[in-house]
């Protein structure tokens, strides 16, 4: 009997086993013959696909694929110039506080149905309501009134919840169309006429375009969504539900359609019919499976399932860089002379003959690595905080050899920061000559010192550096502090701690010294600088300076393009030179892995904006898919930063010829 | 038998509900907001505090009681009673918009995945993980067993000494170690299957047999230390004595005793393997349960945490009861 059993049971537990198994892995999108023209493996699992609530990188990248803003950025073009999209043309009035944004007529949603500017109206009091309320609700304050509205809104359901005694169908709907009723009078938002946008702002907002091209302010099919978001009769709330962001629900404007999307496994693009634009679309279908693991996902990229891995983490990715500059010296002459030529970085790849080792890529970005140092004249704890005299600051920043940090630590083409916002990224903000932060000089930093009453670091407290586990911190943390150690005398302890609690430290101001980074959002100086405003709700050093403060505001005032970068110019200098709050430690890079005789559509850019949309197929299943990327001019007297590889050569590795940027 | 199986259905909800109270205390104390953007930026704190009313997320005892209400069902029912659902259903009609019914036990919206409801994750991925668990179990039996009763035959041969290291390999040897091997001799060595795919049942024989090594090495060790006891038994003699075929005694004979250290470490083993792996499923990209189990609390999502506690709770108190009814079934002796 006990034979029978077993045999029961193992034959009962593979036959359930085998079952599942051919029901889990049927119609897997990426099997045999229905390759995607683009397989790709995104930073992380899109979290979700409502414009007005996201706020990771993933979903921005494939939310630029679906939907279509009114304006985009030319993210091939070194100056990252903002363009018609939705909208075909605008104006600005004298004051810059009235933008009136004319709409395509030709611009379809992909079911068919025309994108009209009540779509961007109310896709747009999604934002701003506190019902449904996302990381970026804060860019919507701009708008005039919005910033009243939803203080009205919130005080409203905190009185009906007050009110309590059960649901009350027909007061959650009164208070909801007064709240519709409200929006509609006093934010100023206004359609026009079915294809003309009006929006008048609090203030003049020098970065308002560069909004119009960020996906929190994207159109979404309200009607699709409408349903799904009722009031609710107990709270008031608008309870939503995010159906109609799955397929086939999910209605778009963009160049792509959601065929498919399932959880963790898989999400499938293709292209949209009824896309205003279809010759800019260059591949058919674009496939995104779900692979989280570092080292899963560059074997999923060798062995050819994948064609873009938009993130390389493992270690050993030092390694391929390594493998590429020595591809480089192979193809030395060919090299050389693309590079003269101001090609632009993937272009300059495609030119050299195919070869596994050119595959991994390596560019600038818009974010910045630094220490965060505690400005406030007490610790929590109730001490003194030796850290408030700024010659401290300004010694602890001279003191960090970044060079080791940046060429035996991370090693994967960073460049050493001394400012916050990365030198080249934006074309209107060229700081090279202005603002050039601290460098390294020991000497100086222990003259500091003595100035400040701690000659050799005597009568320093110990110094603690708070950083996250994971990523390497400790590695920069070990370094930095043997810097502090040898070059000032001051004594360093490491302080290692989970994220969530160094993010709560950081909020509650209970540290001395910590590891951050921040990545813009938009196009401006200000998407750095304002983290440095004594009322911002980012400023984690506790830095108040009126100084800062009022360059900060005149700039806000300024409406000359010029005389406002010159003000923020100065603001910034005063953090990066003056004041250091904080003490820039290097630039990051974005490694990924594509072959660019394969896939087009990759942006080089600084910036690093992808957008999915964009991505073409060279050869393979379409076969005509050679997009037009007309070579690129970053020729050295062009006025825009050029668009560079973080992996280059050493500059005496190009000689005998001429260096690009010098004539030959 | 039947009462047995009664009274242990008749504790589970009990169970579940301190299983349930303990883990919202400690996933409570899980410092950080849930809400939490990335890179560190933080919204201001009127809209920090618009998300956290959202979701009942501004107290301890409210998210207790509310979580409790709607996910045992309890507000469903109310709300039939009451008719509350009746005039929801209602006042949607008669705005012409549809009315979305709330499911039974509604384990509500999961914090980290915005667009996914705790529910539709645990049902997509507990699927999954069950049927690469159960391949994986029935492997690491197979092997296991054979492996111990090979061992247990001859003691101290040759033999005996190939499978106890290959079973010391597979307990000591960890998943992200024998699965990223394996990776690289089949798929980027031989190029036989592929990486970041699931499309054919084929794709989940490597991760099956990861999942598969740790449990068979354990399997393997119990079925030899129950052999060697069993084969010095009187009876086993006696067996032999009467001219039964060696592999009889084995297999027939020594093995049914043998074999119950071995049914009674398949319950728990059996939930563990079930539920999945979070190491087998990251390194094979499977849309399993088990990255839930670490992702979730890293992610403070406090109901995907209570959500796949609950379940893998479940599923452990149901397979104990289970080992314990054929336990009984098998050996009469234990009452």
């Amino acid at each position: 009997m006990y034979k029978a059993i077993a045999i029961l049971v193992l034959t009962l537990v593979l036959g359930a086993a085998m079952v599942m198994a051919l029901g889990i892995t049927g119609g897997g999108a990426a099997s045999g013959a229905g390759r995607a023209d683009i397989v790709l493996i995104n930073r992380g699992d899109v979290n979700t696909l409502d414009v007005q609530r996201m706020s990771w990188l993933q979903d921005f990248r494939v939310a630029s694929a679906l939907y279509e803003g009114l304006l985009s950025a030319d993210r091939f073009g070194s100056s990252f110039e903002l363009r018609p999209a939705l909208a075909e043309s605008w104006t600005v009035s004298a004051d810059g506080l009235t933008y009136v944004f004319k709409l395509r007529s030709t611009a379809k949603w992909s079911n068919g149905e025309a994108v009209t500017a009540e779509h961007l109206r109310l896709s747009w009091r999604r934002a701003m309501l506190p019902d449904i309320v996302g990381d970026y609700a804060t860019l919507f304050r701009l708008i005039d009134g919005a910033a009243a509205f939803y203080t009205w809104r919130e005080e409203q359901l905190k009185a009906f919840a007050a009110a309590g005694g059960g649901p009350r169908f027909a007061e959650a709907s009164a208070l909801w169309q007064e709240t519709v009723r409200r929006y509609d009078e006093t934010v100023g938002v206004r359609a026009i006429d079915a294809l003309t946008l009006e929006v008048k702002l609090r203030r003049p907002v020098a970065y308002f375009l560069e909004l119009m091209a960020f996906e929190a302010f994207f159109p979404i099919y309200t009607p699709a969504a409408e349903p799904y978001e009722q009031p609710d009769a107990t709270s008031g709330r608008i309870s939503f539900s995010t159906a109609w962001t799955r397929p086939p629900q999910l209605i778009s404007n963009g160049r792509f359609k959601l065929e498919k999307w399932r959880f963790r496994r898989d999400m499938l693009l293709v292209a949209n019919p009824h896309y205003w634009n279809q010759s800019d679309i260059h591949a058919r279908s674009i496939l995104l499976p779900s692979v989280n693991d570092p080292n899963a996902q560059v074997m999923a990229y060798t062995t050819g399932t994948v064609d873009w891995l938009t993130d390389v983490v493992p270690d050993y990715r030092a390694e391929m860089i390594a493998a590429k500059r020595q591809f480089y010296r192979e193809n030395l002459e060919a090299y050389r002379t693309l590079l003269q030529q101001g090609l632009d970085p993937v272009e300059i790849d495609r030119h050299l003959p195919p070869d596994p080792r050119a595959h991994i890529h390596v560019f600038p970005t818009f974010g910045t690595y630094w220490y965060n140092i505690n400005c406030q004249p007490l610790l929590p704890d109730g001490t003194p905080n030796a850290m408030v005299d700024r010659r401290v600051r300004q010694a602890l920043a001279l003191a960090i050899d970044k060079k080791y940090i940046v060429e035996q630590i991370r090693r994967s083409g960073e460049s050493i920061a001394s400012t916050m916002v990365p030198p080249g990224s934006l074309g209107t903000y060229d700081t090279k000559a202005t603002v050039r932060g601290l460098g390294s000089d020991v000497a100086r930093a222990r003259q500091l010192l003595v100035e400040a009453g701690y000659p050799g670091g005597a009568g320093l407290p110990v110094l603690e550096i708070l950083f996250n586990r994971d990523g390497g911190h400790d590695l920069i943390a070990q370094a930095v502090s043997r810097d502090w150690q040898e070059n000032l005398g001051v004594s360093v302890r490491l302080v290692q701690k989970d994220t969530k609690i160094v993010g709560k430290d950081l909020q509650n101001k209970n540290y001395v010294i910590s590891r951050a980074g921040w990545f813009g959002d938009y196009g401006d100086p200000t998407t750095f600088l304002d983290l440095n405003r004594s009322d911002d709700n980012n400023n984690d050093r506790g830095y108040n300076s009126p100084e800062f403060d009022a360059l900060m505001h005149a700039a806000d005032a300024e409406l000359n393009v010029e005389a406002r970068m010159a003000l923020l110019a100065q603001a910034e200098k005063l953090i990066v030179e003056v004041d250091l709050p904080l003490i820039p430690i290097f630039h990051y890079t974005s490694t990924m892995l594509f072959d660019a005789h394969k896939v087009s559509g990759v942006s080089p850019h600084p910036r690093q904006r992808q957008d999915f949309g964009l991505l073409g197929r060279i050869e393979g299943p379409k076969g005509d898919g050679v997009r037009a990327l007309t070579p690129r001019s970053v020729l050295p007297n062009a006025a825009a930063p050029a668009l560079r590889s973080a992996i280059t050569l050493d500059a005496t590795e190009l000689l005998p010829h001429a260096l690009p940027g010098t004539k030959p | 038998m039947i009462r047995l199986i009664a009274s242990r259905l008749a504790q589970l909800p009990l169970i579940v509900l301190v299983i349930y109270t303990v883990t919202l205390f400690l996933s409570w104390q899980i410092p950080g907001s849930p809400l939490d953007a990335p890179e560190g930026k933080r919204p201001p704190p009127e809209v920090i505090a618009a998300m956290e009313a959202q979701y009942n997320l501004d107290s301890f005892g409210t998210f207790y009681f509310s979580y409790l209400d709607n996910a045992s069902g309890l507000r469903w029912v109310r709300e039939k009673l009451e008719g509350t659902a009746a005039m929801e259903r209602a006042a949607a009609q008669e705005t012409g918009r549809p009315y979305i019914e709330r499911s039974i036990f509604d384990l509500g919206p999961s914090l980290q995945y915005d667009n996914w409801r705790t529910v539709e994750i645990i049902s997509g991925s507990l699927p999954v993980s069950v049927a690469i668990g159960a391949l994986g179990l029935a492997f690491a039996v197979f092997i296991g067993v054979l492996a111990g009763v090979v061992g247990a035959a001859r003691p101290g041969s040759l033999a005996d000494g190939l499978t106890f290291s290959i079973a010391l390999i597979g307990v000591s040897l960890p998943s992200f170690v024998s699965g990223t091997l394996l990776l690289l001799i089949f798929p980027v060595m031989l190029g036989w299957g592929a990486i970041g795919r699931l499309a054919t049942p084929l794709d989940l024989l490597l991760p099956a047999v990861t999942l598969s090594l740790p449990f068979a090495a354990y399997i393997a060790r119990l079925t030899r230390m129950g052999m060697i006891e069993a084969l010095s038994a009187d009876y086993v003699r006696t067996a032999r004595a009467k001219g039964c075929s060696p592999s009889r005694v084995l297999f027939a004979h020594a093995l049914k005793n043998a074999g119950l250290p071995v049914l009674s470490y398949l319950g728990p083993a059996a939930a563990l393997a079930l539920t999945g792996s979070f190491v087998v499923e990251r390194l094979f990209s499977i849309p399993g349960l088990g990255q839930h189990f670490v992702g979730a609390v890293l992610a403070k999502d406090l109901f995907l945490i209570i959500g796949v506690v609950m379940v893998f709770s479940t599923m452990l108190i149901v397979l104990n009861l289970v080992v314990d009814v054929l336990y009984r079934w098998i050996d009469p002796r234990i009452s």
